[in-house]
């Protein structure tokens, strides 16, 4: 099967790294002198500009640093500290419940799309581009428009006005019940079209050979979607995870323009706590501390569904 | 990339920003990377560069104004590097800890200037200040800082007081109160009038509220209580601080509820029409309201609450400070004297069209009822405060704006509430 190499061959994930490393070493009795070059040359450029300060971000969570003054080694003090801070766990749970929503429902939503406009029809090239479009724009963008429909007295409100449900209206983004689910909704709209794109090109890949030989076995359209379609798209679904589980870490910038991760810290995401412990309250250490339990969070799921998948195929 | 620090220290120190993007969240990495790259200077000793914030057009243009007239003195010369406020902000400790930093930058005088100061960051101008006897003692002991020596240079400054619409005041009958009680009653009118009384305006500018908590605190506690509190000499969960939100528990029914939800520019927007009774608010938000409203502004001193406090306003005063490691210190002071100039001044204030009032004694303020009036108040106060971050630091202000915010939406935890801000204020200030 090739679903492993696809992973392998998609350029900026941590696994690429992750898979690549264990097959070349496989492969590699005789080396090209061009081959050592390609691989060493973005190696080292790779060392100095991620690799290096990685291990510096570790580094400095073991300080106490303010930017400024030389960083001052405190040993593990940034991680107790972490323990016991109820923003941190606040904004963990947050990020557990991003990564939940976002990640699932643009799983489902993402998939039922493509399922829905895979069908060469007249007009569904308009939809699929309907539905990339968000992917298009800057989520900051993104945010200024969610942010006109969120106002007060502005189109969600008018809308549930005339629907008759006034009494559901809140200031959707400063209600702390609300804040979360409302940067959620326009980062989901745009995550949809994204993941549908990928899941297009891997429902156009599967052999429509062995959708035939399934109808001809009698199995009807649940049948083939769970035991056709689903396992065909096992190298997809990799990518798929790959991205959401990195993107929704990573969800800084919506959050951040819509919410800022208020209000008193309700909407807070890993991310965005350590955006402002490092440049607000200029606690580079702490927040060093927390971009480590981010990584270590991406790197365990990933990890976890790698060794997963290297298990079946081996 | 033009001022990239050969220098261990720093050099480590932009890796492991950008390492806290690579760590964390790729989106972060631009940012962080954009802090390894200075502004764009020429070296030598030939022209002082100006770091500014004032990014607003009318001051943009002013400040252009005032350097161009500076160049044709003949003192030196000097260019002016305008950039958006909140990346001057975020950015100004990585200019000042550069190599080859900036000469001069806009920022504000008091307790952010004294701590880049502890630092040995700033440059020495106590003989600027020699110059500048006319200027009040206040202004000097605002500019000096622990080790007594002057590092800051004012220019300009402005109030804080509750604006509101002539016409609407007429309207509702209602006159400006003087008194907490007044207040009060002020208040109980329009609101039965249908009007939400306190305009305020929270989404995206949270540290609005805190200018509630500041003048609270100077009209019960006292300045002196408030200045401590925000060195961290005093705690937050004092009974003291809690007797100011208490205070303020009073008058929360009548805060506009969608104003949680706007930042302040549309708070004024409420305001001018006839949206909301009145708005806390600094003079910086008339840069937004439209030619034929500022005619029919006016506003009103922060209720007296205990008489026997002396009156304090909030009078945040902006300026300039130099870099320590300026390569042409003689031309930057050359530069703040100008600025420190009746004539500079007048011409700063005039052709930047905001409400702001020089800070030299003889300096013409623009020739409006609403700006000599906000002149005499803060020459009628017995002390000044500049504002929550100014007094403390901006690291203490998102502590501010969460206890606040979450104050607003739930009054009766002020206990919690209060704790919890005396820990994370600890936090910033063990750094």
């Amino acid at each position: 099967m090739t679903d492993v190499s696809t992973i392998a061959e998609t350029p900026g994930t941590t696994a690429s790294t992750v898979a690549g490393a264990p097959r070349r070493r496989r492969r590699s009795n005789r080396l090209s002198p061009l081959l050592v070059a390609f691989v060493l040359v973005p190696f080292a450029v790779e060392s100095i500009w991620v690799f290096w300060p990685a291990l510096q971000g570790f580094w400095f969570s073991l300080t106490r640093w303010d930017g400024q003054t030389p960083p001052e080694f405190i040993g593990v003090n940034n991680y107790v500290e972490l323990a016991g801070d109820a923003t941190f766990r606040g904004a963990l749970l947050n990020t557990v419940i991003w990564l939940v929503l976002f990640g699932g429902l643009s799983v489902v939503g993402g998939f039922g799309m493509a399922l829905l406009l895979q069908k060469e029809r007249r007009g569904v090239g308009f939809y699929r581009a309907a539905l990339f479009t968000p992917v298009v724009f800057s989520l900051v963008v993104t945010a200024l428009v969610w942010r006109v429909f969120y106002q007060p007295d502005g189109l969600a409100d008018q809308i549930l006005r005339t629907i008759g449900l006034e009494h559901l209206i809140r200031p959707w983004l400063a209600d702390p019940q609300t804040a979360l689910y409302a940067v959620i909704l326009p980062a989901l709209w745009r995550q949809i079209g994204y993941v549908m794109v990928l899941f297009l090109a891997g429902l156009k890949a599967i052999d429509p050979a062995l959708h035939e030989a399934a109808r001809m076995d009698g199995a009807n359209g649940w049948q083939r979607l769970w035991y056709v379609t689903v396992p065909q798209l096992k190298g997809v679904n990799a990518v798929v995870l790959s991205v959401i589980v990195i993107d929704s870490l990573r969800s800084f910038d919506i959050v951040w323009s819509l919410t800022k991760g208020g209000p008193y810290h309700s909407s807070e995401l890993l991310s965005t706590y350590m955006y402002s412990a490092a440049f607000q309250s200029l606690r580079l250490g702490y927040a060093s501390a927390i971009a480590v339990v981010i990584f270590v969070l991406a790197l365990a799921v990933i990890l976890g569904y790698l060794v997963r998948a290297f298990r079946e195929e081996a | 990339m033009t001022d990239f620090d050969p220098g261990r220290r720093r050099f480590l120190g932009h890796l492991g920003l950008a390492g806290l993007g690579a760590l964390g969240a790729g989106s972060l990495l631009s940012a962080c990377a954009s802090s390894a790259s200075g502004p764009a200077k020429s070296g030598g000793s030939g022209a002082v560069t100006i770091q500014s914030n004032l990014s607003s057009p009318q001051a943009k243009t002013a400040i252009e104004k005032l350097v161009e007239n500076f160049n044709k003195l003949g003192k030196g010369t000097a260019s002016v590097n305008t950039i958006a406020s909140e990346t001057f902000r975020t950015q100004l400790p990585t200019y000042l800890t550069s190599a080859n930093p900036p000469d001069l930058y806009t920022w504000y005088a008091g307790s952010v200037a004294n701590d880049y100061a502890s630092k040995g960051l700033l440059l020495d101008v106590s003989d600027v200040w020699q110059g500048l006897g006319e200027y009040p003692q206040s202004l000097k002991t605002l500019s000096t800082d622990a080790g007594g020596k002057q590092v800051f240079v004012p220019m300009t400054n402005y109030w804080w007081g509750f604006f509101y619409r002539k016409s609407n005041f007429a309207k509702w009958g209602v006159q400006e109160p003087k008194t907490w009680a007044d207040f009060l009653a002020v208040c109980e009118t329009l609101k039965s009038k249908g009007v939400p009384p306190i305009g305020i305006g929270l989404g995206d500018t949270p540290w609005v509220a805190s200018a509630w908590f500041d003048y609270l605190n100077i009209r019960i506690n006292g300045a002196p209580f408030h200045r401590e509190l925000l060195a961290g000499k005093q705690r937050f969960d004092d009974p003291k601080v809690k007797a100011v939100l208490t205070r303020w528990r009073e008058v929360l029914p009548y805060f506009d509820p969608k104003g949680k939800a706007y930042p302040f520019q549309e708070a004024t927007t409420a305001l001018l029409a006839g949206k909301t009774g009145m708005f806390l608010i600094g003079t910086f938000f008339a840069d937004a309201a439209p030619k034929d409203a500022l005619g029919d502004l006016d506003f009103f001193r922060f209720p007296i609450i205990d008489p026997a406090v002396p009156v304090a306003e909030e009078a945040p005063t902006d300026g300039f400070f130099a870099s320590a490691k300026s390569a042409n210190p003689a031309g930057t002071k050359e530069l703040l004297k100008y600025f420190a100039s009746v004539e500079a001044q007048e011409e700063y204030v005039k052709s930047s069209s905001g409400i702001v009032l020089p800070v030299h004694p003889k300096a013409k303020a623009a020739d409006s009822p609403l700006v000599t009036k906000g002149k005499a108040m803060l020459e009628s106060a017995a002390e000044l405060t500049q504002f929550f971050n100014r007094d403390s630091s901006d690291a203490l202000q998102p502590t501010a704006d969460t206890a606040l915010t979450k104050f607003m939406d739930k009054p009766d935890q002020i206990d919690a509430i209060l704790r919890e801000w005396q820990a994370s204020a600890e936090k910033v200030f063990k750094g």
